[in-house]
């Protein structure tokens, strides 16, 4: 970015020797980032008790067995599309950020809102998606949290959860076992989105009470947009860590 | 923070933020048509494409060659395309890539705990697996090294 290539052309030596901020970033834009790591080591404390708990399960649910429904296809085999289009949309509304922080550093106050404006339907559009996804995992499937600990629920209630193949044996054998596995699978999965989609949720709030600010021209009269790159960082984030969710629940 | 670019034209904006010295108002951007923008929207747009490809690629391989490549080479491939997503969005989305190296660094050392804990977790999870008597991978493994046998 320009502004740090200004900054770089001062002679190296000084940059701890005070007089200037070593850093060059400001308080609430270091805070953001220090709160992004600590929410960082949440999501992976979350994120590892998953691996830790399906690394001791013999066997587990087959995403692919899982997650292959899509609205309006009823009954159709389409693993992971749906899942496909969130992260579609998800990354598309941190473009539209990442342009509403652009138009920020030029103080053009049209663009940013009409970015912004764009990056708070994706982030409803992400939000729907859930929704949709929960109802039917949760209708059509019965998951949820707590469920699948019955020892009188048939083995044919969970046993398309998996993959023949691998889970043949112990699905004949001792199926308590692979009810014991959908059971954690539901409980992590809705954790962790539930987690996920709170924060996707407080980002569109904060997308908009941003938004309102621009438009009432609030930055404006403070003659800088920061406000915008902080929340942006925010909004960038959530994007990131469902970089992680959708690998670690969908593709692994 | 008097030490900072003191100059009366910063301070009669709003006194006390901070935010203003490094929040382009000192880098004069002004024409968001300008070439140097451009360039800069080229590349988040690029940025698009690349993570929209990666994650076709992704899917694709998740759909399709799931169950015939190695569960190891696959999955593999599948955390090595995941960092290289976040490290666009991170490098390139929250501009974290254009900051001074000593604040690079203090965002991404913490990270390095992630290195223990993901070790040390998920080996735990494996040992306690294979040391459970009940657990029915254990009696498939020794069936499986039964029939081999004979």
């Amino acid at each position: 970015m320009s502004h740090s290539t200004v900054v770089t052309s001062a002679p190296k030596q000084n940059l701890w020797e005070g007089g200037r901020s070593p850093y060059n970033v400001s308080y609430g834009k270091i805070m953001m980032w220090f709160f992004l790591l600590s929410d960082a080591l949440t999501f992976g404390a979350l994120l590892i008790s998953y691996g830790t708990t399906r690394f001791f399960s013999a066997v587990w649910p087959d995403p692919n067995e899982v997650f292959k429904a899509f609205p309006f296809m009823h009954g159709q085999n389409l693993p992971l599309l749906f899942v496909s289009l969130m992260t579609f949309i998800l990354i598309m509304s941190s473009v539209t950020m990442v342009l509403a922080v652009h138009a920020g550093h030029y103080n053009d106050k049209k663009s940013v809102a009409k970015w912004l404006l764009w990056t708070i339907i994706g982030g409803i559009c992400f939000l729907a998606c859930q929704a949709w996804e929960w109802t039917h995992l949760h209708g059509e499937i019965g998951g949820l949290w707590g469920t699948f600990t019955d020892p009188a629920t048939p083995t044919s209630s969970f046993s398309h959860f998996f993959n023949q193949d691998l889970a043949g044996h112990v699905l004949s054998t001792q199926p308590g076992m692979a009810m014991q596995s959908t059971h954690n699978f539901f409980n992590y999965f809705f954790t962790i989105t539930g987690f996920h989609g709170g924060h996707v949720t407080s980002g569109v709030v904060f997308n908009i009470l941003i938004l309102v600010n621009t438009v009432n021209g609030v930055y404006e009269r403070r003659g800088h947009y920061e406000m915008i790159e902080k929340i942006g960082l925010y909004w960038h984030f959530v994007d990131l860590v469902w970089v992680f969710v959708f690998t670690c629940f969908y593709l692994l | 923070m008097s030490a900072h670019h003191n100059t009366d034209s910063i301070q009669h904006l709003y006194e006390g933020d901070q935010s203003k010295l490094y929040s382009g108002v000192m880098a004069h951007h002004s024409d968001i048509n300008s070439t140097e923008s451009k360039t800069q929207i080229k590349k988040i747009w690029k940025v698009f494409w690349i993570l929209l490809v990666i994650t076709v690629v992704e899917v694709g391989m998740g759909m399709f060659f799931s169950h015939s490549i190695p569960k190891a080479v696959i999955n593999f491939l599948f955390l090595a395309l995941t960092l290289l997503k976040a490290g666009y969005i991170v490098a390139i989305f929250m501009h974290l890539g254009d900051e001074f190296k000593g604040f690079i660094a203090s965002v991404l050392i913490p990270l390095v705990l992630f290195v223990w804990f993901i070790i040390a977790f998920l080996a735990d999870g494996f040992f306690w697996l294979r040391m459970n008597n009940s657990s029915p991978a254990r009696e498939q493994i020794e069936n499986v090294a039964h029939s081999t046998k004979k």
